[in-house]
């Protein structure tokens, strides 16, 4: 039993050494590399998968763009596999901590704009005023602009945090709820019991589309830029 | 959005023909002179504050 609601986003530690780094890199064992033309079930479903997500996301992008793939591929499977471990229960969740996020969000996007910035000079500053703005609109638009485009990988970081935090936080009220009212109520507790199931089929739901929008925004970034 | 327009589509003459927000140059030009007036009015604002004192003697 947790000592309070928190305990679930501190560093975990094991005999006083800090082991969030092994538990970061423990998703990558689940990827087996292929290594054989015809691989066993597990490896040819995850080939499968990742060539159905690439075709979908790089569609739109240009050859510059499709340099990327393996990046942003690595994104989804990466933070995918990370919010769906998250939610065993008594597991951490690297992706409930801002600092991991924020330093995949701030590299990730300050990459396609220097990449923008690199090839496409004159487009990626002109980007900063829509086109048809009326003259007197034009250095507030600017400021604007530029305001929002310095957002975007703040906005990358603590969406995914905000989004896995809370639902881990709710699913461990909802089943402390549900854990307290047996005694007082079995009725209200089999409710509470079912909304808990409802909110861990949406909590995983959460988890793979965090991570599909999280991926699909760098794309669409880089897209801006390429 | 379409791609970008050149001078010859808007006919732009004078200042605005570098200096407008249809044409690909005249937007980066308006964005450019944007923020070198903050930059002047930065610097400017930087040197008065050096200059004026804190405290006036008495």
């Amino acid at each position: 039993m947790n000592e309070n609601l928190f305990t679930s986003f501190t560093t975990p530690t094991m005999m006083g050494l800090p082991i969030v780094v092994l538990i970061i890199m423990f998703p990558s064992i689940l990827f087996p590399s292929p290594s054989r033309l015809i691989n066993n079930r597990l490896v040819s479903l995850q080939q499968w998968l990742v060539q159905l997500t690439s075709k979908q996301m790089l569609a739109i992008h240009s050859h510059k763009g499709q340099t990327w793939a393996l990046m942003l591929m690595s994104l989804i499977l990466f933070i995918g596999s990370t919010n769906l471990l998250g939610l065993l229960p008594h597991s951490f969740t690297p992706t409930t901590q801002l600092s991991m996020n924020l330093g995949m969000a701030i590299p990730l996007w300050a990459g396609t704009v220097v990449t923008g910035f690199r090839y496409k000079t004159k487009a990626s500053l002109a980007h900063f005023l829509p086109q048809g703005t009326p003259i007197p609109l034009i250095p507030m638009l600017v400021i604007i602009e530029t305001i929002s485009l310095f957002i975007q990988p703040v906005a990358l970081a603590v969406r995914l945090t905000a989004n896995i935090t809370a639902g881990h936080l709710f699913m461990h009220l909802i089943g402390g709820a549900a854990l307290a009212l047996t005694n007082i109520s079995a009725s209200i507790a089999l409710i509470t019991f079912i909304i808990l199931i409802l909110l861990t089929i949406l909590e995983f739901t959460v988890a793979l589309i965090q991570a599909y929008v999280f991926t699909l925004l760098v794309s669409l970034y880089l897209h801006d830029n390429t | 959005m379409a791609g970008p327009e050149t001078n010859t589509q808007f006919r732009l003459t004078g200042i605005r023909k570098y200096f407008n927000s249809y044409t690909l140059t005249g937007r980066m030009n308006c964005v450019l002179a944007t923020y070198g007036g903050i930059a002047l009015m930065v610097s400017y604002f930087k040197s008065r504050s050096k200059k004026t004192p804190a405290v006036k003697a008495t």
